[in-house]
């Protein structure tokens, strides 16, 4: 055999075997786009294992779709997000998808109530961080 | 009015025949018989060479097949870990989910334990 031959096919096996070699990129390797997407995680990327890296990559392929509403979520949760462990992220998705089959009235009485715990919760940090030191009695 | 002959008879036919042809006669079809099974071989080993490397006729034909061997070995077992490396990527790929998980009304913590 040739060596032209051999390194077209050494060539091919190497392609072959790319998939299973995709490795870790540094945030200043990502696209203005891609970064702009993963901001919260700018200071831990490079840290961060190369699937987590890559699982993140694809999340962010899906960024330019979403309304600023939820890209504004997106960006206030993704840090925590990404703290969480391997198991009690399958256990959100679990609930996340348990909670798509209940019926869409359920889901709004549960929304409406979540909205109201929050805004209670609200309401009692800025009167805490409002009262003066010394407080006023309960 | 022909007479129909099985296979049995024309082999004792051909066999009382060839028992009465003369010497010559006899040296002459077995010196014919051994030239084309010579030709035979000879096509033979012609066809082998090509189907093994690309037409190219020479020495080390079986360290030519080894190696050819090897290669397909190579690019099979390339292709399964490919495959495999690209299967666990599809079918562990949950980036929908944590999208929507992400970006839902209600807040994370209702999700996370």
């Amino acid at each position: 055999m040739q060596m032209s031959h051999r390194l077209a096919v050494f060539g091919i096996v190497l392609a072959l075997c790319l998939p299973a070699w995709a490795a870790a990129q540094p945030w200043t390797a990502l696209s203005a786009a891609q970064q702009e997407a993963l901001s919260p995680l700018s200071a831990q990327w490079n840290n961060l294992p190369q699937t987590e890296q890559q699982h993140l990559l694809k999340m962010a392929r899906k960024y330019p779709q979403l309304t600023p509403l939820q890209k504004q979520r997106l960006h206030k949760r993704l840090l925590y997000w990404s703290q969480l462990t391997p198991e009690q992220r399958e256990g959100a998705r679990q609930k996340y998808k348990a909670f798509r089959k209940v019926p869409p009235a359920t889901r709004e009485q549960v929304k409406r109530m979540v909205e109201q715990q929050e805004a209670e919760k609200a309401r009692a940090a800025s009167a805490v961080s409002a009262a003066p030191t010394g407080g006023n009695p309960p | 009015m022909s007479q129909q002959l099985d296979h049995q008879q024309i082999r004792q036919l051909l066999n009382h025949s060839a028992a009465r042809l003369d010497e010559p006669v006899l040296s002459g079809l077995r010196a014919a018989r051994a030239r084309a099974m010579e030709q035979h071989a000879a096509q033979h080993a012609h066809t082998l060479a090509v189907s093994g490397h690309g037409g190219r006729l020479g020495h080390g034909s079986f360290q030519q097949h080894r190696l050819s061997y090897w290669i397909a070995g190579l690019l099979l077992v390339a292709s399964i870990v490919s495959g495999i490396a690209y299967w666990q990527q599809t079918s562990t790929d949950t980036s929908d989910e944590d999208i929507a998980i992400l970006t839902d009304d209600l807040p994370l913590q209702v999700y996370v334990d």
